[in-house]
């Protein structure tokens, strides 16, 4: 029986019952030092999330899962993939049989260096390793489905490597009954001229909370795409990040959140262009409906000798109610000199015009604001990966917009 | 009384408070093309607004029937279901619709379920061809970041797969150069020629004479302060073209 973690003066109980929980957390790939830190780390550090003001309902800093919700067997993972070309397994699976390449992508993007990143190191219990050889190219997307029970807290980390000129699809699915807690991580590691886009579409119950971290580092001319679908969850938050490390990298991000009810979803995509002559596209789309609430908040930073960088962030937020908030907030550190950054925001309700426009051909006005506001969405609903997906964002889309 | 035609009666309207339309009486035949001219300012697309519904544009008086149902009393929606078509002088943009899905959407509301998808696929595409608009617009964005006459094109391409009752064209004509004015000629001959669109009664709204050269109108109002101040034949266009509307101007005044 593992020894529960040495009482500290001043640690509050729920706090003490967390170390008492990593203390019994002896499983690869983390070990239990390894896992302590991470929970120092998650104790010790700010969000970075700070309320906007008063009528903000959520505060970050007072996040933290039930002890008693941790449930080391309660994570359902599911993962359909067909081509047997590429190597997926977990964690512990592929930190004893394959460390070489493991560790390659595992825990070098930086995720565990923040609050929640930190806190889904500490537990982490389950996930998915994936390996796509050197320049094999799947043509199949791969699904990753990771769902937690009503009441139950899961900490998924999901691992991607491409080596040089791979290419690969995968779609990152998480569902949660009520009252679940699901915080996890997503690394992925794209080498030279490696292609991978990355979905998640994220649709856990509507009093279940998702806090996710997601990161990638792509290589020398590589492409790395994420695209990020926000539509459950009391409260939904999720970080969005590439590092550009090599010259000619290109990233693409995109994020659609649509928070009604008493729904809360922040978000923060953040772009690091280390090496020059890379481009970065990110592009925001937000909704919100009755008491809805949302921030984005968009931070792009050009490296001084990151020159002939070319980044553009566009973020577009539709307020459907008069109660509905949305904060959107842009960040451009420009550092070097020979840089394109363009950056374009919108907020505001549907214009009158437009619904007018299409009364006027016969659509009642609901149908009318309904069509307006997913065409709002469409652009980004463009840039996910597969028709099916594509679908189906639209269709939970729709059902949100009734 | 139900008569075959869209009949607006001593109908007054003001805009934030002012009054626009004074009184206007007009009668839209089914199957004849009326031209209703003035000078800027004088009230044209007021009277189109309030027609079709507008919200901003507030009737005070008078009444606006399609064959014989009272408009007035309707939503917009509805009143397009009735059978009335805008072609907006300014069409709104709406990204991320596409124009096929769009028009199907507006089909389906003004006449359920009358065309199966792969049909309705197949009669937009064989008005695209006769507009002469490039099937890629299909999958564009609803006038986002279409030109001017890219537009008016698409709003015509609408009066062809809606084939409503009655169409009013609000300036139509503004800004369009010899070519598009010929094709928008053209598209309302192409209407009138088809199955649906043979009985359908057109107000055709302009402020210049040129299009009338491309749709020979039955009847020709002149609209003047919010008033109709004459109404004639297609001769009517042809004195406005060389005498301007300020002859007509002072004669309204000395009738007033």
């Amino acid at each position: 029986m593992p020894s529960p973690a040495p009482v500290v003066a001043g640690r509050d109980h729920t706090t003490q019952e967390l170390y008492d929980r990593v203390a019994a957390l002896d499983l690869s790939p983390l070990s239990v030092e390894q896992r302590t830190r991470a929970l120092d780390r998650f104790v010790s550090l700010r969000s970075g999330r700070e309320k906007p003001g008063r009528f903000w309902r959520v505060d970050f800093e007072s996040i933290s899962p039930e002890a008693g919700a941790i449930d080391l067997s309660a994570a359902n993972v599911r993962v359909e993939n067909h081509d047997p070309a590429v190597f997926v397994c977990d964690l512990a699976t592929a930190a004893r049989e394959s460390p070489e390449l493991f560790a390659r992508a595992f825990g070098t993007t930086g995720i565990a260096a923040t609050k929640f990143g930190s806190l889904a190191a500490a537990f982490a219990q389950c996930g998915v390793f994936v390996h796509v050889p050197a320049d094999h190219a799947c043509d199949d997307p791969i699904v990753i489905r990771y769902s937690a029970p009503a009441g139950a807290a899961i900490f998924p980390w999901s691992v991607v490597l491409a080596e040089r000129g791979a290419r690969v699809t995968i779609v990152e699915r998480l569902e949660g009954g009520a009252g679940a807690f699901l915080c996890g991580a997503t690394e992925v590691v794209t080498e030279d001229r490696a292609d991978v886009r990355y979905a998640a579409f994220q649709q856990v119950d509507d009093d279940a909370r998702v806090i996710w971290s997601r990161a990638a580092r792509p290589g020398p001319e590589a492409r790395m795409s994420w695209a990020s679908a926000e539509l459950g969850g009391e409260l939904a938050a999720s970080d969005l990040s590439v590092s550009i490390e090599a010259p000619g990298a290109e990233a693409n991000l995109t994020a659609i959140f649509f928070p009604r009810g008493s729904q809360h979803v922040d978000v923060v995509s953040t772009v690091e262009h280390r090496a020059g002559d890379a481009t970065s596209e990110t592009i925001v789309k937000t909704a919100a409906r009755e008491r809805g609430q949302a921030r984005f908040l968009g931070n792009i930073r050009i490296a001084p000798h990151a020159q002939g960088s070319d980044a553009r962030l566009r973020d577009d937020a539709l307020l459907l109610s008069p109660d509905a908030h949305v904060d959107s907030v842009p960040a451009l550190e420009i550092g070097a000199n020979v840089v394109k950054a363009y950056h374009g925001a919108t907020v505001g309700a549907i214009d009158a015009e437009q619904i007018f426009y299409m009364e006027s051909r016969g659509l009642e006005r609901a149908a009318a604001e309904r069509m307006i506001a997913l065409g709002f969405f469409e652009p980004a609903i463009e840039r996910f990966p597969t028709v099916a997906l594509r679908d189906e964002i639209r269709t939970s889309l729709a059902a949100k917009l009734t | 009384m139900s008569d075959h035609a869209l009949r607006i009666q001593n109908l007054r309207c003001q805009v934030a408070g002012k009054e626009i339309l004074k009184g206007i009486d007009l009668t839209v035949d089914r199957g004849k093309i009326h031209a209703l001219m003035g000078p800027n300012g004088s009230g044209k697309s007021t009277l189109a607004f309030s027609i079709t519904g507008h919200p901003q544009y507030e009737v005070t008086g008078g009444s606006v029937e399609l064959d014989g149902e009272d408009m007035l009393a309707l939503p917009p929606d509805k009143r397009a279901r009735a059978g009335l078509f805008l072609s907006f002088q300014y069409p709104a943009a709406i990204p991320g619709v596409k124009v096929a899905n769009f028009l199907h959407a507006a089909r389906q509301a003004e006449r359920p379920g009358d065309l199966p998808p792969a049909k309705f696929r197949a009669l937009l595409l064989e008005k695209m061809e006769q507009l002469g608009i490039d099937p890629s617009f299909m999958g564009r964005y609803l006038n986002d970041g279409f030109s001017g006459g890219e537009k008016k094109r698409i709003e015509m391409l609408q009066l062809a797969v809606l084939a409503p009752k009655y169409a009013i064209l609000d300036e139509t004509d503004s800004g369009l150069d010899i070519d598009a004015l010929k094709d928008v000629g053209s598209s309302i001959a192409a209407l009138r020629a088809s199955e649906e669109g043979r009985s359908t009664g057109f107000l055709i709204i302009t402020h210049y004479p040129r299009i009338l050269s491309y749709v020979v109108p039955d009847v020709v109002h002149v609209m003047i302060d919010g008033r109709i101040v004459k109404t004639g034949g297609h001769d009517l266009a042809h004195r406005i073209e060389r005498e301007g509307y300020d002859k007509l101007r002072e004669e309204s005044a000395v009738v007033a």
